[in-house]
């Protein structure tokens, strides 16, 4: 059976394919539905949504197409969420390895290192991070990574503690190899595959935070995102809840698929391991 | 002068509270050519033994003189490049391969890391290498776990000689393998050590191996040296406690006697 | 000789990565109640399977064609109660307990079809003054199950004493349970009925032993506290699956002899899985010798040592290196 079919067997598997395939299709299509900047003015201010068809979302305070704005909204959630993922877990998976590898003082100073980062609530460090350094795309997902790459290390470190003590190890030793070879190309590989099942999580950690400082205008201000059209809505709470409502309920079906695909993920490489 | 010469080695462990001394002043020699084996019981220190000769884990005291040279004061790159004169093979040939590679990158290894062949050159060598061992040589682009056992532990004998090393530690390396392939890794064994010159450290708790194998044996006990001498004279007539034991305990097939009950 | 057990065409099939391999193929054989039999051969020989298969411990995706009968005693299975050394050993009585491990008819048909000697019932009703009624039923309900229950029918030992002990269980808590489960019996006299265990597989300090977790033990230790659990409840079947390859040749030696001398005390039919056809030779007195899956021969030990019928046979005779075997060193020219 191939991966992608045993990984379609599962109910949550497929509602969180399809969910995670629609927002990468929002996000592709973005700019062929919606050419031109999402920020321009498009009609009247406030307009309801499913009242005027060519704005079947309707408009913000300022005019703005609603539905341009998810769409475009869901490219910067995706590039974020997927961007601090990477580098959070490429960061934690290298941190992790050395310390487990090496031992000793480097384990030592890394790990207190990482529980340093871990002691900060990581929304407070990117909040810190982006109000210092200043907002833009690149800078929030290096905040976010800052906050959620010690999880990864921890667990890398875990699983790099029990397979260095594995013969291939002493025997990748024994004909010369260099350490870091060793960490790096013997270990390393082998350590990933229940980091990597954090993904998921990261992910969706990822987009939240990321929301969560548009939210609070920490956002990349040339750029549409979910967490800053829902601050925009709160002015207008009372009398265009649609504003908030519809960002929040993408923001809110993205986590799902993402959760639900990561579950999925999980279960097919554990039906995998069953069967061997 | 001998190949290797281990004089006074110690190792102690902690454990919990507890401090266990695995080996406890152990010397020994290995001539160039010459089956040294290790045995006795679990827990008596022979691998604890492979492993310190290997620089795996370093003694509390004790020298290691290998071809000439103080063994012990070597670190990083020259004791890296050293690792080619002095390899190892495993029991077990799976837990012994990272659980990814395959038969080409195990054998290439050796190769690359210590400059032995150019990119080029590498799977002419591999191939000569797995024919050197008994196996085909379109055996290379395999995985290590899609090969039977007997034919991984080849693969290891090929990593092993991949280097030309002048004495490999056998830790245990022909104990879980079926008697039918045991037989045939012996003679590959016995073929290498008499076309090279290779020297083994030979660890096992099999006497009935060791006795058909080795020139001199070491009887271990509790971390010490119970009984050494020559294989076959320790072995058919063992003076101390535990190598009386372990004769006594080894399986014997009574083929000619027809009461086997 | 009585059977305890007919193995028939037994086929077991795995399938792995969409292929179907057989790990056994068509295998009959008797097993002589009281007797030690020997299950001898190399990796991929099946040995291990049959062991799972007869007790029942096959995985769920392993497909299984031909069947097991039992021919256990009603009273070693309803009188499980009872120290199993003092049992009386007998009653030429035998309930015909067909079972099926797969395929075949329920086998309580076969059990009501067999009332012509009428076996079960009449033992049943003697039963029952000793017994309580709830666990005569239950018996009754193994019974019509036909499969001998692990644990209680049947011992089972395993290579690797770590992994069938609970590491976070205390030894005594782990052997009482058996007793605890299997016989009824209430803690106290579980835990009595464990020391008791404990001093039978010679475990030394067996007070001690009993608030001891497995880590603290010897890998030797280990395995004896794995006889005691595997035979707490009496089983007439013990299973020793490799049960000594993870031991130095002194601690395999002295379990061998333990095995020896616990299956003579409680009259228990051992089938010892094993690769090596000297230590089989040792302790059995019946081998039988599995290559690929299928059944090479069977005979009595002196049989099999002393005229091998098959090449096979001989051949694995001949791959043993005993202590009296010619030096392969000489045969190669390496004296020094």
């Amino acid at each position: 059976m191939s991966p992608l079919r045993r990984f379609l067997r599962t109910p949550e598997a497929i509602a969180g394919a399809i969910l995670l395939g629609a927002l990468v299709a929002m996000a592709l299509i973005a700019p062929l539905l919606f050419p031109g900047d999402p920020q321009a003015i498009a009609g009247p201010a406030l307009l309801p949504p499913f009242q005027d068809w060519s704005l079947p979302l309707g408009t913000d305070r300022l005019g703005r197409d609603v539905l341009a704005e998810l769409f475009h909204g869901a490219r910067t959630s995706i590039a974020v969420g997927l961007a601090a993922a990477v580098a959070a877990l490429a960061i934690g998976s290298v941190v992790g390895t050395l310390a487990g590898f090496a031992g000793g003082l480097v384990d030592e100073v890394l790990m207190r290192i990482t529980d340093a980062f871990q002691t900060v609530p990581s929304f407070l460090l990117a909040l810190a991070f982006v109000s210092v350094v200043g907002p833009s795309l690149g800078i929030v997902v290096i905040a976010i990574a800052l906050g959620t790459w010690t999880g990864p290390a921890r667990i890398a470190r875990a699983e790099v503690l029990s397979i260095r003590e594995r013969d291939y190890v002493a025997s990748a030793r024994a004909i010369g190899m260099h350490p870091l070879e060793i960490a790096f190309r013997e270990v390393l590989p082998n350590a990933l595959p229940p980091v990597l099942a954090m993904s998921s999580v990261i992910v969706a950690a990822a987009i939240l935070t990321e929301a969560a400082l548009s939210f609070l205008g920490l956002g990349d201000p040339n750029r549409v995102t979910w967490g800053g059209m829902i601050a925009e809505g709160r002015a207008v709470l009372r009398t265009a809840p649609f504003l908030s409502i519809v960002p929040g309920i993408a923001l809110v079906l993205t986590v799902l698929g993402v959760y639900l695909a990561g579950e999925g993920i999980v279960e097919t490489t554990a039906v995998k391991r069953g069967l061997s | 002068m001998s190949l290797l010469t281990v004089s006074n080695l110690s190792k102690r462990y902690r454990r919990g509270g507890n401090t266990v001394i695995a080996v406890d002043d152990i010397s020994f020699h290995i001539e160039p050519g010459e089956t040294l084996a290790l045995a006795g019981p679990s827990g008596s220190g022979k691998s604890t033994i492979a492993r310190l000769v290997l620089r795996l884990i370093e003694p509390d005291a004790g020298g290691i003189e290998f071809e000439g040279d103080d063994f012990l004061t070597l670190h990083g790159a020259a004791l890296r490049a050293r690792r080619a004169r002095l390899q190892m093979v495993f029991q077990d040939p799976l837990a012994a391969f990272n659980p990814r590679a395959t038969v080409a990158r195990v054998l290439d290894d050796p190769l690359r890391i210590h400059g032995i062949a150019s990119r080029a050159e590498r799977p002419r060598r591999i191939a000569a290498l797995l024919e050197r061992v008994g196996l085909a040589a379109d055996l290379a682009p395999r995985a290590i776990h899609e090969i039977s056992g007997g034919q991984r532990q080849r693969v290891a004998i090929a990593r092993a000689i991949a280097t030309k090393p002048s004495l490999i530690v056998l830790d245990e390396a022909v104990s879980a393998l079926d008697v039918s392939v045991r037989g045939q890794i012996l003679d590959l064994l016995l073929d290498l050590q008499r076309q090279e010159r290779i020297a083994y450290l030979f660890i096992s708790h099999d006497l009935g191996v060791v006795r058909a194998l080795a020139h001199r044996v070491i009887l271990l006990d509790a971390g010490r040296i119970a009984e050494s001498g020559d294989a076959r004279a320790v072995i058919d007539a063992p003076q101390s406690a535990i190598g009386k034991a372990l004769v006594a305990s080894a399986p014997k097939l009574k083929r000619t006697t027809q009461d086997a009950s | 000789m009585t059977a305890l057990a007919a193995i028939r065409d037994l086929t077991v099939t795995y399938r792995r990565d969409g292929r179907a391999v057989a790990a056994l193929k068509d295998v009959s054989v008797d097993i002589v109640a009281g007797e030690r039999l020997a299950i001898i051969g190399e990796s991929g020989s099946g040995k291990s399977t049959l062991a799972l298969a007869i007790a029942g411990l096959l995985p769920t995706t392993a497909r299984i064609e031909g069947h097991i009968d039992w021919f256990i005693r009603p009273s070693s299975i309803l009188g499980a109660q009872a120290p199993p050394s003092v049992l009386p050993d007998i009653s030429p009585t035998r309930g015909e307990i067909g079972s099926s491990v797969a395929g075949t008819p329920p086998a309580a048909l076969e059990i009501g079809e067999s009332g012509g000697d009428s076996a079960i019932s009449p033992q049943v009703g003697e039963m029952s003054g000793r017994t309580e009624g709830s666990a005569v039923e239950r018996q009754l309900r193994h019974l019509r199950g036909g499969v001998p229950l692990l644990g209680r029918d049947i011992g089972f030992v395993f290579q690797d004493p770590s992994a069938s002990l609970d590491p976070v269980m205390k030894i005594g808590k782990q052997i009482a349970e058996v007793a605890h489960t299997h016989l009824g019996l209430g803690w106290p006299q579980a835990y009595a009925k464990a020391k008791t265990l404990l001093e039978r597989v010679r475990l030394p300090d067996p007070d001690s032993a009993l608030h001891a977790f497995p880590h603290q033990l010897s890998g030797g230790q280990k395995q004896r506290v794995a006889i005691a659990a595997a035979i707490a409840a009496g089983p007439k079947l013990l299973i020793a699956d490799e049960a000594t390859s993870a031991l130095d040749t002194i601690v395999q030696a002295e379990i061998v002899g333990l095995i020896r001398q616990l299956v003579a005390e409680d009259g228990m039919t051992l089938l010892f899985v094993s690769h090596d056809i000297a230590l089989a030779a040792e302790l059995a007195e019946r081998i039988a010798v599995f290559r690929h899956g299928q059944l090479v021969e069977l005979g009595t030990t002196a049989q099999i040592v002393g005229a091998p019928a098959q090449p096979y046979t001989r051949a694995l005779l001949d791959a043993h290196i005993g202590l009296d075997a010619e030096p392969l060193l000489n045969r190669a020219g390496l004296t020094l």
